[in-house]
């Protein structure tokens, strides 16, 4: 499923933004700094592009604003624009005390649902299979969960959701930069 | 179920039903360009999830390559080369 192109249009809009933030305050950057900046921008710039619609966006700008350097932060509000106070507001109040009820009340309903199947009666076979799978399943849940920013802050369903959202959103991020990368090459062909 | 539906609605508590599951499972299923292409429709949902972190994962290191490449090919950050007119163009 190929990202819409209004996607990619925006992320390379808002992108460009960030870069040019960057030409205006550093002449000579090194190399390292110069790909630190253009990945942050693109962060920023495929977060932006859900306008605070989403969790792994928000945690994704608020990473974006948290990084020591002030120039970051400007970077950022220059990003976001005019909506930018809001949308890094966003996070620091949906992230708290509501999630936090919200993890609290997800561990107690999967507790009290293992509880309830650890009294099923299985034949041993089935429920070896069975309590592996569930392991597994968990196990590769809590990698998911690390991979989406501001995973640790989702239940499951939203998990998924979320991972739904930003694949879409790599992608787009990946096919605009490998464009720019193969455009940029031919460019400097002799 | 739909008394499931609109409690969680509601209580802003997320009831994990396993419809929803299967559901968000599948739809990512269509999403991973592996999996995708197998015949197979038995596939478990600790496999699809392993493939998304996978694939993730190089997404991640594709979008960390490309930064890399982009910093050495883009001498200065001048965002209104000709590239980027090109690169819209080619976008639209």
């Amino acid at each position: 499923m190929r990202p819409p192109s209004s996607l990619r249009q925006e992320f390379l809009k808002k992108w460009m933004m960030g870069l040019q933030r960057y030409s205006t305050s550093k002449k000579n950057m090194s190399i390292l700094e110069r790909k630190k900046a253009i990945k942050l921008s693109a962060d920023v710039a495929i977060a932006s592009a859900r306008n605070g619609t989403t969790c792994w966006s928000r945690a994704l700008i608020a990473n974006g604003y948290s990084k020591d350097g002030g120039d970051d932060k400007h970077l950022v509000e220059q990003i976001l624009g005019p909506e930018s106070e809001r949308l890094i507001m966003k996070k620091v109040l949906t992230g708290g005390a509501s999630v936090c009820n919200k993890r609290m009340r997800s561990k107690k309903i999967l507790k009290r649902s293992c509880g309830i199947q650890r009294t099923r009666k299985f034949a041993p076979q089935v429920a070896l299979a069975s309590s592996i799978a569930k392991r597994l399943v968990r196990k590769r849940t809590q990698i998911l969960r690390s991979l989406i920013p501001g995973g640790e802050f989702m239940n499951d369903v939203t998990l998924i959701e979320e991972t739904l959202d930003y694949i879409i959103s790599l992608r787009a991020q990946v096919d605009v930069m490998r464009s720019l990368a193969s455009a940029s090459e031919l460019a400097s062909e002799p | 179920m739909s008394n499931r539906r609109s409690r969680q609605s509601t209580a802003g508590v997320s009831r994990i039903s396993d419809d929803q599951i299967i559901e968000l499972v599948s739809k990512l299923r269509q999403l991973l360009p592996e999996i995708r292409d197998r015949r197979s429709d038995k596939v478990s949902a600790s496999k699809v999830l392993q493939e998304t972190c996978n694939y993730i994962r190089s997404l991640h290191r594709e979008v960390d390559d490309l930064s890399e490449r982009l910093s050495q090919l883009l001498a200065t950050i001048d965002a209104d080369s000709a590239e980027a007119a090109i690169i819209r163009s080619l976008i639209m």
